[in-house]
Formats: C-alpha cells, structure tokens, sequence
C-alpha cells in the first residue's frame, strides 16, 4: 500500500492527491486509516497522544450539522473533536462495509 | 508508631480513578491546590495493616509530556517526590488508551501496581480481559476492580504494601522502540549519564533521553541550568532531526505512534471479545442525545427543567430558612442589648448574623442543590455531550465546547465556576471563558431578578433578562475573543459511555465545589455585612448617595437611594434587593426602574469573592480588568436600557 511508505507529506495538496481526505469527509459510520495530522507542533503531538497517529482506524461516530464537532472512535475509545481540529486530519477513506 | 506510607493514584482521566480515591480515604481528604500552581490536589490518609496510608490523587491525564500543567505537576510528583508506590489505575474498556499511559509510568521507572478497573464494564461490553496475562505482560502486579462497589479495593492495598515492602519482585516491562529509535535513545542516554549526572538524580537516564528526543519543552529547558546542557540539547535536536527525516513525521508523533504500538499490542493479547457487544440502552440513550437534531431541545429541556426545579425549591426552603432564622436572630438580639451598647448589637445583628443567614440561604436552598444536580448530569456522562453539542456555538466566541461546562457551573456560584475554568487548555482560553463567566446571573443574582422583575413585573420579562444576559455574553466574548491575541485551540475530548453516576462520587463533587463558595465566598460575605453595617451606623452612606446621585438619577433614572444597594451589591449580590427594600418600598419603582436596576445588578462585575477567586486564577491585573469592563458595561447598559424602556413603556 501506497501510504505505508510514509512520504514527507508537508501540505494539504500533497495530501489529497494521495487518496486520503480529511476526516471531515467522512459519512457516519465510515471507517479510514489516519495518514497523517497537519497542524501545530502541539496539536499533532497532542492528536497522537489521544490515540490518532498514522497507521490507526478511525470510525466517523456522527457529526454535527454546520461545521459542528465530529465524533470518532479510535483505539475502542470515543473521542469528541471540533471541526477545524478534524479538517487537519487526514484519512484513507474505507469502503463502508458490514463491520469488520 | 504507625508505618508511612505514600501512594499516589495516577491514569486517564474517566477511568474511576476518583472513584478509587473515595473508597480508600472516605471523607478523610484535603483537596487543596498544588503549590503555586493552579492544579487542584487531593489528598487523603488512611489507616491499613498497621499503616498509616496517605494517598494523593493525581490529575486525571492522558500522558506525561508538557501539553498541560497537570502533566508537569503528575510527572514531577512522581519522579521528584519519588511515592512508595504508584497505582496506575486503568479503565478495562479501553485498554489500549490506558495502556499508552501506563507504558509512560513504566519509563519513569517508580515502584507501581495496576488497578484494572470497571471490569464489569468491560465484561458488559463483552470483552474479558486476561489479569494474569497483563501483568505478565507489563511485569507489575494487576488487580481487577469495580471502584465503584469497592470490589478489589482490598487487595489493592494489600498488593500495593507488598511490592513497597519489595516481597515482591516486579520486573518492570522495559519499553523498546524501533531499532532506529532505540540506537539513537541508547546513545543519547550515554551521554545524558555522562554529561548531566546532576539532572540524572532526579530523572532515569533513559527517560530525559527519551523526553529530549520527544522535543520536551519543559525538560529541554531545564537543562539550561546545566553546564554542558547546551551540548546535549544540541546533540538531541540532531538525533530528532534525523528520526524526522526517516518517518516524516514530528518526533513526538513517532514516539507515540511506537507507544501505541506496543499498547496495541498488549491490549490485544490479553483482551478476548466474548459475545459481540449489542447495542445497550447506553447506547440508544447517547444516540439520541448528541443526535444533530433531537439533541438541542432534550438539552434545553435538561437545563430548563433543572432551573425551574432549583429556584421553586430552593425559594421555598430559602424562605423557611430565613424564617426560622429570623426568629433565632431575634432571641440573640434580645439577650445581646441588654449588656452591650445599642451599635455593637447593631454590629453583630445586622452585620454578623446577617451575613451568615444570608450565606447559608444561598447556600443550602440554591448552590447545593445546584451543584448536586450538576454532578450527577456529569458523572452520568451527560455533559461532556452538553459540550459536545455547544461546541460550534462555543468557538464563535473563540472556546470550544469544554467551556460550556464552567459556563452552567456560572448559574450556581461564579466562584466554583471561574475555578472550573481551568479545565480549558491554555491561559488565554482560561480568561476568556473567566470573563464569560462572571456574566452569568448567579443563584445570588437570580434571587435578585425573580425577586424584583419576576415578581412586581412578570416572570417573562425575568426570562427576557435572562435571554439578553445570554446574548450580552455571546457578544462580548465575540469581542473579547477578537481582542486578545492569540490562537484559539480546537475541541479535542473524551467522550465516556453513559453510565449510572455514583452517590459517593456526586457527593464529593459537589462538596468540592461549594467548598470555594463557603471558603471563598462566605467569609467575605460576612465580612462585606458587618463593613455594610458600620457604614450604615456612621452614616457614611449618606456621602454616598449624594455622590453617586448624577450617576443614579441622572443616568440610570434610578431613585438616588439605589446606589447604596448597587454599590454595596459588590459585597452581597443577593443582598440587593433587601437593602433596596429597606431603603423604600420595592412597589415605588416603575417597571423600567426595576428592569434597569436588575440589569445593572445582573452584569456588573459579581462580588468581591469572585474577584478574589479571578486574582488566584489569573492575577491581579487580569482580574481588576474583568472587574472594570463589567461594571463600565453595567452602567452603559443600564443608561441604554432606561432611555430605550422609557420610550416603549410608557
């Protein structure tokens, strides 16, 4: 797979040539696989610390309408993120699926 | 002599680990601040095999690097205060999160047990996980709790004693990252040993190599007041830079991503999925809750609901309160003058006692049962998805969803709440959500407003105050949210599962939080009474009046009289409107007076306790801005209000 190579992908452009998008994109109930956060130093850091970091699943739990919060499990937890912290991750989309 | 003993509780935040707290110290606890910091400290003692046991609760993190105060507090507690043993208290439905912290506390190389807690939570959630395995895994005893019913609670202690004592020999998991990885922390550590024998006292060796190559802030810096730090920090930022360039990502990212990798790992091994988990009523519950539509109206309802049953209750129990009181009062007035001078029963009666009736009936009718409800909505896991679904609303005034929670905290007590405020990330935020806060009517200032406008005028016009309080707030912090530099931080949280909240836990809770309002508040509450009283005795209000007159007649429209109680309101919001009683009839204000009168009440800056609790969160310049933008704002408003009403209403 293309995104194990794990380039030095530096922006957003980059990025969303390399079939990933942002968890943004997601619907509800939509697994992906985190490539990579942009962002701050803090916020990537911080980001990983909670379980998102490159390489791991992220299922989009629900959303709220107008640029509100998302909410994604990752690592069996439940995770509450604004909308411009999840713009900043990006994420391979999967095939929605019958869980598995 | 009783043996010592000192354990401290460390884990994720949600993971029972106040619950734990609570089952071993009971009631014994001192919860305070850490020194020079604005973190809050739990401690307890207790008595166990002939030990005496004294427990710290260590904030609720999720790692140990420098994101946040607590971090900082948490790591050198236990590096440099060095606790006999660490309980590492690890919530069993989300092992793998836990676990990265857990694989954290190992590197810090401290004597430490694990509890395994909600085992029945995880066994609900179908998953069963391996205890002997684990420990082996992780080289440190294990054993499974459920705080909550105090099952394990026991052989905790016990198991915790042993491993002090050293009968048993734990061998640690030693944490190993990539080969790259590895190399570099191996020889960066050589070094650290070599160059920094000092630092190395405090600090494994291997955990600043680690720490430096992770691009710690706080440790990079210390290293500063070392001689050939400068050496070693620039030979760090190489190995970094190199770890860089292989992952393409920051280092701390490749740190954790290891980290996680092997807690993955271990959490996998000893986890079986026995029956696939169904979804529970939890489930359908937090469905609908934080559903896009149905969640705001059930919100609103929750919030409305909890109101209306607070200030109906609580105005009756406040009024029996005061009742009985008033008789009490006049017994202690009675014996009092009949051997102390006319003013020094004055004093006492009207100063004094008044002060701590008018205390307790804010207290005990209002803020506790306030608070109690707060608690359990918070336990339960209600409000971290009340921040959830205020979150887009949050950050138009440049907070996220967190803030929310300081904000409803606001309704009660401004104290507790400017106090909660440090749930918020960074400084700037903090202030920010402190100078929203302090604009919320509290239960003292609520009295005030259905005491005047919702009894003379209508209970809807009391609401109208309240929704053109909301938006003042909304407004302002929009303004103040452009004002101040800085970047606003997004919302990042945890969301725990619903889950029945414990009686124990919403007690301590709401202990903790009337606690600022009784240590904070109620001295100076008393105090501002019996200054309030003097004055009044000496005449000195009469200068007041007279001074304050143009403001008050002339700006405001209100009876020169009115500037007594709004002046001494800084003492006593709630005091107000008994102070303005004395002074004339409540009924001989027109309708616009009252409404002014209750607007300036309501937005001008609370009362010196909460003043007093913005100058320990944030410092005297901070809290003396906040203090003079509201009362500005107060009287603008309140000149506004009284010219716009007098043409609408008459």
């Amino acid at each position: 797979m293309r995104f194990r190579n794990r380039q030095n992908f530096t922006n957003r452009k980059e990025l969303l040539n390399e079939e990933v998008a942002p968890l943004t994109n997601l619907c509800e109930g939509q697994k992906g696989i985190v490539i990579k956060a942009l962002g701050g130093f803090g916020l990537v850091r911080r980001l990983a610390e909670m379980g998102l970091t490159p390489g791991v699943e992220v299922k989009l739990l629900r959303r709220c309408p107008f640029r509100g919060p998302l909410e994604v499990e990752v690592r069996g937890v439940a995770l509450a993120l604004g909308y411009g912290v999840a713009s900043k991750v990006f994420v391979k989309p999967l095939r929605t699926e019958s869980d598995g | 002599m009783a043996k010592q003993l000192r354990i401290a509780l460390a884990g994720n935040a949600n993971v029972g680990k106040s619950a734990i707290f609570n089952q071993l110290t009971g009631l014994n606890q001192i919860i305070g601040n850490w020194p020079g910091k604005t973190v809050e400290r739990a401690e307890g003692t207790l008595h166990f095999k002939g030990y005496t046991i004294r427990v710290i609760d260590l904030p609720g993190i999720y790692s140990l690097s420098t994101f946040s105060m607590e971090e900082i507090v948490s790591r050198d507690y236990i590096a440099v205060e060095r606790p006999d043993i660490i309980i590492n208290v690890i919530d069993s439905s989300a092992l793998e999160r836990n676990l990265y912290f857990t694989l954290q506390l190992l590197e810090l190389d401290a004597p430490m047990i694990i509890a395994l807690n909600q085992v029945d939570f995880a066994a609900k959630k179908g998953m069963r996980i391996d205890v002997e395995k684990l420990s082996e895994a992780l080289g440190v005893p294990v054993v499974p709790t459920v705080a909550i019913s105090g099952m394990g609670i026991s052989e905790l202690l016990a198991k915790a004693i042993e491993v002090a004592e050293a009968k048993l020999s734990a061998k640690p998991l030693k944490v190993q990252y990539g080969s790259e990885i590895e190399k570099r922390i191996h020889v960066l550590e050589e070094i650290v040993k070599a160059k920094l024998a000092q630092f190395c006292m405090l600090y494994p060796a291997r955990w600043i190599a680690i720490k430096l190559l992770e691009r710690d802030v706080d440790v990079a810096g210390r290293l500063k007041n070392y001689e050939s730090g400068k050496e070693v920090l620039d030979y760090a930022e190489k190995s970094a830079s190199e770890l860089e360039s292989i992952h393409g990502e920051t280092s701390p990212v490749i740190i954790a991503s290891e980290r996680y990798g092997l807690a993955s790992k271990i959490a996998k091994a000893v986890t079986t999925i026995e029956v696939p988990p169904k979804i529970s009523l939890e489930q359908k519950l937090d469905t609908l809750t934080t559903h896009k539509v149905f969640g705001y109206p059930i919100l609103a309802i929750v919030l409305a609901s909890m109101f209306a049953l607070i200030f109906s209750g609580g105005g009756f129990i406040s009024s029996s309160l005061e009742y009985s009181f008033g008789i009490l009062k006049g017994y202690i007035e009675s014996s009092l003058s009949l051997f102390l001078p006319q003013y020094a029963v004055d004093i006492i009666d009207n100063g004094l006692l008044s002060g701590i009736v008018a205390g307790i009936t804010i207290a005990l009718p209002y803020i506790v049962p306030f608070y109690i409800l707060l608690a359990l909505l918070e336990d339960s896991g209600y409000l971290p998805r009340a921040a959830f679904l205020m979150d887009s609303l949050m950050h138009k005034i440049g907070l996220h969803g967190k803030a929310f929670i300081p904000l409803v905290l606001g309704y009660g007590c401004n104290v507790p709440a400017c106090i909660g405020c440090r749930i918020m990330e960074t400084e700037r935020e903090r202030f920010l959500a402190a100078f929203a806060v302090v604009l919320i009517p509290c239960a003292a200032r609520t009295v005030v407003i259905l005491g005047l406008v919702g009894r003379f005028i209508g209970f809807h016009v009391a609401l109208a105050l309240y929704i053109f309080d909301l938006i003042f707030v909304f407004v302002l912090g929009r303004v103040a949210f452009k004002v101040l530099p800085g970047e606003p931080v997004g919302l990042i949280m945890e969301m725990p599962p619903y889950k029945r909240p414990v009686v124990k836990n919403v007690l301590v809770k709401t202990w903790s939080r009337t606690k600022d309002f009784i240590y904070i508040a109620f001295p100076i509450i008393i105090a501002g009474s019996i200054i309030l009283e003097a004055l009044r005795l000496s005449g000195f209000t009469n200068y007041i009046i007279s001074a304050a007159n143009p403001l008050m007649s002339g700006w405001l429209g209100l009876p020169a009289v009115t500037s007594v109680p709004l002046i001494f309101g800084i003492l006593r919001k709630e005091l107000t409107l008994i102070l303005l009683s004395e002074l004339i009839p409540l009924e001989s204000l027109t309708a616009v007076q009252m409404i002014v009168f209750s607007l300036v009440i309501m937005l001008y800056v609370p009362c010196i306790a909460t003043i007093a609790a913005c100058k320990r969160e944030f410092g005297w310049k901070k809290a003396l801005t906040i203090t003079f933008i509201d009362v500005a704002l107060a009287l603008l408003i309140g000149g506004i209000a009284y010219r716009l009403l007098s043409l609408t209403m008459q």
